[in-house]
């Protein structure tokens, strides 16, 4: 970082220290000191157009009037807020605007303030609408620079000057954001449009304009939501050993960097935010243009893919193959053969191992060749499974058919593929390790979809910050993170505003793992939507019955046991002894201080045989730990009393359960 | 801080998020987040459990034997 180079500049005789290139107006809101403007906004860049805002400035060579929303401070210079210069051009401009506008409030409270209460004059476009607009500009300008869209602007010239959407006409390409409706200082554009009829639909709008305001000011340095969509963590995961490599071996690859980010940016062609959702603000989907295809049907042809995303990048690295053309072709016909990137890149993954282990060769997979980094090979599975032909008939039904089909007929060691066939109730993992992180363990294998970290992902919490450290605060938050995302299903929202961006003041809560501001929003969306006030503590309260009724779902459909919530070891700790040897210092030192066994003398697979041990052992104890925390039995079965106090005690629910042990 | 200033204290530690990790005379919290590579954009720091803001990483000077907790928030799908 860079050291910020401060200047000392004097504001009407108050000596104020000031960031280099700030603005006066800036300097002085900062410092309570008043300076009138209209066309002013810390989400826009400076505008410069109601020309209220004058000082004069004196830089010790002459004195001039200014614009003070535009003037960066590079100097000491001295300013005058209200010399009588100042003061002069500023009411006639005033003047001049409340004989256009006489009654907008804003307008007639400014004037009071120069002490004017009546234009010597009449305005020959007199306006007496109270909510007339006043040519700010505001409006066109957060559209275009804090929403990145260009839905309005003004047209013509002089009297007849207007805000308008093109031709006069709604505007299909318009979000429905509300941002230029919520930063209009005079109330001339409202929103019109509640197809839904919420109870209080200015409740929601405010709710989400606070979502909007923080994209403005904080996306670009903290997520870069709109500029590169969840692709940011690409690099990120890599840092701290959470990318999988080579189905989920390892955490981070040296040519991570041909798929970060910033590779992404270059192949992202939208000059504009593609949400999927039409007013989401966050608007983190990408798509990639023009993309010529290399393979398959479509091969020659340019298409347009949505994505990549951070999973299909993940996917990507578990696969061994670093190269952004193959991610966003196996992207796109993904997507074509309705085929999910994160399963078809942990399956691809778990093939390419036990090609490489010899439990596959070229004579079962039907000529494939397919190693990790088989970048082709991969291509030529997909297709297969798009056309169902071929190996990737058996390819096509995931991990757990496989893992079956491979001891059944191919020979394949049992102990081998369960241990390394990433998938938890038939469901492939998503693209995180999980290893170090015991409470991510229990986040994806007790989840009741399956092998999906949208429940609970606390990675960070858990194996970086050392927040949760006993099980019983793992156990805590694997009842309120999977509760409080369920909400979000329940509701049909997306979680991404939730913590994807954060609000100022968040580091000051008590709790900001949990962003408390944005949980409000939701409390407040959710009353704005029903008229029925909420807290934190109900929103949890209506997933904890909608998720225990899933759980018993699930037991219904015989997934919903403790024997069911089994994880394959590899999501536990290292399978085999490359592995652990690939991270022996930190096993090593891990066998000392937490299992308390002396590693040396010990061979790698003593060491492996050792580790597995301790840490099989670990994860039944989180379930332990977790099944008491939400009410189950030590089976995985919610309780009667459970059922009763949640109020889904319904007699053919109880009957299932009781036959369980519940 | 000049180039050559900081002085090894090789006795001298800090706990990090639990972690024991060397302390010199002069190390920034933004010293401890680059040593550390936590790259991550969404970072809460405190010194002794105090808040500190993040334009004052760079300024603020982590004194010896400190508790440092650098809580990184959740982001992604």
């Amino acid at each position: 970082m860079t050291e910020i180079e401060m200047i000392t500049i004097t504001i009407d005789g108050r000596s104020i220290p000031v960031k280099r290139d700030s603005t006066i107006l800036e300097a002085a809101l900062e410092n309570n000191i008043f300076i009138p403007a209209l066309c002013h906004s810390e989400l826009v860049e400076p505008y410069a157009a109601c020309r209220l805002c004058i000082v004069e400035v004196d830089d010790g060579r002459r004195a001039k009037l200014v614009t003070s929303c535009n003037y960066p401070v590079r100097k000491p210079v001295t300013v005058y807020t209200s010399s009588d210069k100042v003061l002069r051009n500023r009411t006639i401009t005033l003047e001049m605007m409340l004989s256009r506008w006489p009654n907008v409030q804003i307008i007639k409270d400014l004037a009071k303030f120069v002490r004017i209460e009546k234009p010597r004059y009449k305005h020959p476009a007199v306006d007496l609408n109270p909510n007339a607009c006043i040519l700010c500009g505001l409006c066109m300008r957060i559209c275009e620079q804090g929403i990145w869209e260009n839905i309005i602007n003004f047209t013509n010239r002089g009297a007849v000057r207007a805000v308008r959407m093109p031709y006069d006409s709604d505007q299909p390409h318009c979000i429905g954001c509300g941002a230029c409706a919520e930063i209009c200082p005079t109330g001339a554009i409202t929103m019109v449009d509640d197809p839904n009829q919420p109870f209080d639909a200015d409740m929601v709008r405010r709710a989400g304009m606070r979502i909007t305001e923080e994209m403005i000011k904080f996306d670009e340095e903290q997520c870069d939501m709109r500029g590169v969509g969840t692709a940011h963590l690409v690099e990120i995961m890599d840092a701290y050993d959470l990318l999988p490599v080579m189905n989920y071996r390892y955490g981070k690859h040296a040519d991570t960097p041909k798929i970060s980010s910033d590779v992404l940016r270059t192949f992202f062609t939208k000059g504009k935010p593609d949400g999927c959702w039409l007013g989401c603000t966050m608007a983190c989907a990408k798509a990639v243009e023009d993309f010529q295809l290399s393979t398959g049907p479509y091969k020659g042809e340019k298409v347009l893919v949505d994505g990549p995303e951070y999973e299909t990048l993940g996917g990507s690295a578990n696969m061994g193959i670093f190269d952004p053309r193959f991610v966003i072709e196996y992207n796109f016909y993904c997507d074509t053969y309705g085929l999910d990137t994160i399963s078809f890149a942990t399956g691809v993954s778990f093939v390419m191992e036990c090609y490489e282990a010899g439990v596959l060769d070229k004579e079962k997979t039907g000529g494939l060749e397919i190693p990790f980094g088989a970048r082709d090979a991969a291509l030529e599975l997909l297709h297969q499974i798009g056309r169902g032909e071929g190996f990737g008939l058996i390819a096509g039904k995931g991990i757990r058919y496989m893992k079956k089909y491979f001891v059944e007929n191919f020979g394949a060691d049992p102990d081998f593929v369960f241990d390394i066939g990433m998938e938890a109730k038939g469901m492939e993992y998503s693209e995180y390790v999980t290893k170090e992180s015991l409470a991510q363990q229990g986040g994806y294998g007790i989840a009741l979809k399956g092998a999906q970290h949208d429940e609970a992902w606390l990675i960070f919490m858990d194996m970086v910050n050392k927040q949760i450290p006993t099980f019983a605060d793992k156990a805590e938050a694997l009842h309120y993170f999977p509760m409080w995302r369920t909400w979000f299903g329940l509701c049909g929202l997306c979680k991404l505003p939730w913590n994807d961006v954060e609000p100022a003041d968040n580091a000051e809560t008590d709790e900001p793992a949990k962003v408390p501001g944005h949980v409000q929003g939701y409390c407040e969306f959710f009353e704005g939507v029903t008229g029925k006030p909420q807290t934190m503590d109900s929103l949890i309260s209506m997933s904890e019955k909608v998720y225990n009724f899933q759980r018993v779902f699930n037991l219904k459909m015989g997934f919903g046991k403790r024997e069911h919530d089994a994880i394959p070891y590899r999501s536990a700790g290292p399978v085999t002894v490359t592995e652990y040897e690939s991270r022996q210092d930190r096993y090593d030192a891990q066998l000392s201080e937490e299992v308390g066994i002396d590693p040396s003398g010990m061979s790698s697979e003593e060491k492996v045989t050792a580790m597995r041990k301790y840490r099989e052992a670990q994860y039944e104890q989180l379930l332990d730990a977790v099944y008491k925390r939400r009410g189950w039995t030590n089976d995985g079965v919610p309780t009667l009393d459970k059922l009763q106090e949640l109020g889904i005690d319904f007699p053919d629910v109880i009957e299932l359960v009781k036959k369980h042990g519940g | 801080m000049q180039a050559g200033t900081i002085v090894p204290a090789a006795d001298s530690m800090i706990v990090v998020n639990s972690e024991q990790t060397e302390w010199s005379r002069g190390k920034t919290v933004s010293d401890v987040i680059k040593e550390k590579n936590y790259i991550f954009p969404l970072l809460i720091v405190r010194i002794n459990g105090k808040l500190i803001p993040r334009d004052e990483y760079d300024s603020s000077v982590v004194p010896d034997e400190a508790t440092v907790d650098i809580i990184h928030l959740m982001s992604g799908g």
